[in-house]
């Protein structure tokens, strides 16, 4: 059963060929066998998600449906507030965050069925790109052992590609989402800011932040998805557009899509096995009928900067209390990041997001004038090994974390949905991947072009070596 | 080894963008029209792209 998609699952529960018990048993007992090793999870609610399965069960057998998601064992990245677990956000300090309730996210998805399993490893505080955890345990990257997973929500994406989880959810700031989704192999949307709440979910930086969804198929974020978004009263920044129907249009082929290939810095030194990969992921998509073009794009690094300006400002300002009292609990290389982010005026942090709308508005109103999608690739490199993540002086770590997630962060500064999907291995074994980047809240054909690559190609049906 | 050395020249580094691009940023513009760019630019008619 772990072997399935959430959509597979789904059905088969309704189906009555298994119960939400059994399939939160099967991903417990994966747990339980893989995850001393994996260290997907900070947190596993064991008895929470079988009571939780019981219910569903029970309620399944009168054909009272909760959802779409009726028993279907989900986790979360462990900055996501639960009533009655404990929230480290990563921090040395297991329960540094207390709930009084669910965030928004949690709420949603229980309320359209899913179990939770329990609370996933991430990057401390979700600053860094690699995955590493020197207080829970660095994730490991189930393709190959010693390598990185990918972060910040580097164990929503571990337990997804090893079976612990059918779905989960990460945050993604600068790439936290996409770039573990892409080091192991799995699917990992950022949608539009705004898109799904972020009520509830301890923040990095209130204009950056992104909460989303990961999952083995596209459908299967398309699904979680539909439970995510809308507008939420607990969250300002959440967006009132209306939220379309993401299953409907998958499925469509992509004959007309315009699809552009971004050419300028998107390709500057990377591997040559993850743009080959790339490149060959565009031609598939051509050949499915969409009109496949190169296009420059408004210089990244820019929005990149400004990002960056706005992210580390906001971090320092949320973290500050952290900083002050409990220095010496911080990863080196984290509180390097946080001390950075004080020392920038307020008169920066204010032109970087006068000027964050400035870039935006001009990236919309060139890029999608000439194309419906963009695609690029999401990590440099294949996941590289664990000691790179952590070896060296903090400065040296934080320029090589900046260069790792230098491809996804212009997206969260512009705050365009975007969409990491695997596209093949490299000949150490370790997935390759590229991302699908929309129109603000055009995630329908991001998930669209997603879909139609995955029904062309076969490279998330592999699963790693773990059995 | 002294980290606040390579930390200054980060943030200078950093914020060296902000003062080859802000110069010349219209009165007009602020924050909150970022936003506004996302709200304008979504998919004609909130439907999604065209082609299939």
């Amino acid at each position: 059963m772990t072997d399935w998609t959430l959509e597979g699952l789904a059905a088969a529960i309704r189906a009555g060929k298994i119960s939400p018990v059994e399939a939160t048993q099967a991903c417990l007992a994966r747990i339980e066998r893989l995850d001393g090793d994996l260290r997907a999870f900070i947190t596993v609610d064991h008895a929470g998600a079988l009571e939780t399965a019981r219910r569903l069960e029970a309620e399944s057998r009168r054909s009272a449906w909760r959802g779409p998601l009726h028993g279907v064992p989900l986790a979360f990245k462990d900055l996501c507030f639960i009533r009655g677990l404990p929230t480290s956000c990563g921090t040395r300090t297991a329960e540094y965050f207390l709930a009084e309730q669910d965030c928004t996210v949690v709420a949603r998805l229980a309320a359209a069925g899913a179990v939770t399993l329990g609370k996933l490893n991430m990057t401390e505080l979700a600053m860094g790109p690699f995955g590493d955890n020197a207080h829970h345990g660095h994730a490991q990257n189930p393709w190959r052992a010693g390598h990185c997973t990918g972060g910040s929500s580097s164990g929503s994406a571990v337990a997804v590609a090893a079976g612990l989880a059918l779905g989960a959810v990460g945050s993604d700031t600068g790439g936290s989402i996409r770039l573990p989704a892409a080091a192991c192999g799995i699917v990992g949307l950022k949608p539009t800011y705004g898109r799904v709440s972020r009520a509830g979910a301890m923040p990095l930086s209130w204009s950056n932040d992104h909460v989303g969804p990961m999952a083995r198929t596209v459908r299967d974020c398309a699904l979680l998805l539909q439970g995510m978004a809308g507008p939420d009263p607990l969250d300002a920044t959440s967006s009132r557009e209306p939220v379309p129907d993401y299953m409907a249009a998958l499925g469509r082929n992509v004959a007309g899509l315009r699809v552009g290939v971004a050419e300028n810095f998107f390709f500057q030194g990377v591997h040559a096995e993850m743009e080959a990969a790339v490149r060959k992921a565009a031609d598939v998509i051509a050949r499915l009928g969409a009109r496949v073009v190169e296009l420059h794009v408004p210089d990244p690094q820019t929005m990149s900067d400004v990002t960056n300006i706005v992210s580390r400002s906001e971090a320092s300002t949320i973290h500050a209390r952290l900083l002050r009292e409990r220095p010496h609990e911080i990863q080196p290389v984290v509180r390097s990041r946080l001390e950075l982010g004080m020392q920038i005026p307020a008169y920066d942090y204010l032109q970087a997001l006068r000027l964050r709308a400035r870039l935006t508005r001009a990236f919309i109103a060139l890029v999608f004038a000439e194309v419906d999608v963009l695609v690029a690739p999401v990590i440099p490199e294949p996941a590289p090994p664990l000691a790179h993540a952590t070896e060296g002086p903090a400065h040296e770590l934080v320029a090589r974390q900046g260069r790792f997630s230098r491809l996804t962060r212009p997206f969260n500064g512009l705050g365009l949905p975007a969409l990491s999907v695997p596209c093949g291995f490299s000949s150490a074994g370790l997935p390759l991947a590229f991302q699908i980047v929309g129109r603000p809240f055009d995630e329908p054909t991001v998930l669209r072009v997603g879909d139609a690559y995955q029904q062309a190609t076969d490279w998330h049906t592999r699963r790693p070596p773990l059995d | 080894m002294d980290e606040s050395r390579p930390q200054q020249a980060e943030v200078a580094a950093l914020l060296g963008v902000i003062e080859r691009m802000a110069a010349d940023l219209a009165l007009a513009e602020e924050p909150a029209r970022f936003i506004a760019a996302l709200e304008a630019g979504r998919p004609p008619a909130g439907g999604e792209a065209g082609g299939g």
